[in-house]
């Protein structure tokens, strides 16, 4: 197995593209083919999804609750204001 | 907000009625989302009633049927760049900059070739709060496509169209802020001890 890879950049921005669902089948196949003989593909393939799902995981808050009650009572008064406004100009 | 759309009258039942099966079930991707940029949560509630007002108003040029979330994302940054990055704690006009001339010269730069000291296992084990703070550390525009693309997995032709960018331009600034993520990640996991 490889220590070193002397197209990592590049490899890097395929593993990526995997990651996201956007590289090619082609891409991908050539990628899964030769990751097994690569030890810095094989690590970088690893920690990007494994900061993926992190991200996905660990970084998400909920809304607070009040947020919604807040959004509902602007959008009843801009309601009420279109209601009124509107017909005083048609 | 994009003016180019043409607008069709709505009546109002029927905007409410879009508003709440369209816009609402996205609340919490879009004060995730604020969140993260304003780093405060009473900036990024404003942020996001602002933006859901907005929404509101200009909801004759929304089609139903297409996707809410990223027409809304796109109000949301719209509104953040022009309004709250202002008068917020946020990033300034030299570091919006700096990172538009790190994008121009990606091509020369060089990304560490191995990241030996960061490890999938590693990022297993740090906390979210650790993470969300090497995020919140980045440029605004980095932070904006690392939750965009790895919270709320836009595509990036998606991403694209709410920063208003080239889809190439996606790619690199992505590939960017995913190294600059990880240099932060690195030094983190040095601090806290985490092997």
């Amino acid at each position: 197995m490889k220590a070193s890879c002397e197209h990592h950049h590049e490899c890097m921005k395929v593993i990526q593209r995997i990651i996201d669902r956007e590289a090619t089948d082609e891409e991908e196949a050539v990628f899964l083919t030769n990751k097994d003989q690569c030890l810095p593909c094989q690590e970088g393939y690893a920690l990007e999804l494994s900061l993926k799902k992190a991200i996905q995981s660990k970084c998400s808050v909920p809304c607070p609750e009040q947020l919604f009650a807040k959004i509902r009572a602007k959008l009843f008064l801009l309601f009420i204001l279109i209601s009124i406004l509107i017909p005083l100009f048609c | 907000m994009d003016v180019s759309v043409e607008e069709k009258i709505i009546p109002d039942y029927k905007a409410k009625e879009i508003f709440e099966k369209e816009f609402m079930p996205h609340l919490d991707a879009m004060y995730n989302f604020a969140l993260k940029l304003t780093a405060d949560e009473d900036d990024a509630q404003d942020l996001v009633q602002d933006t859901c007002v907005k929404a509101f108003r200009f909801i004759g040029s929304f089609e139903p049927g297409t996707y809410a979330k990223a027409w809304l994302f796109r109000i949301l940054k719209n509104n953040f760049i022009n309004d709250y990055r202002k008068k917020s704690r946020g990033p300034s006009k030299v570091e919006f900059e700096w990172v538009e001339q790190s994008i121009s010269s990606d091509e020369e730069y060089s990304e560490p070739a191995y990241f030996a000291d960061l490890h999938a296992e590693t990022v297993q084990e740090m906390m979210g709060d650790e993470i969300t703070a090497a995020i919140q550390s980045l440029p605004v525009d980095f932070r904006m496509i690392i939750i965009l693309c790895d919270l709320e997995e836009f595509s990036y032709e998606e991403m694209a169209k709410i920063l208003h960018i080239p889809i190439g331009t996606v790619r690199s600034r992505l590939h960017r802020a995913r190294a600059v993520l990880k240099e932060k990640l690195v030094e983190y996991a040095k601090k806290k001890g985490y092997h």
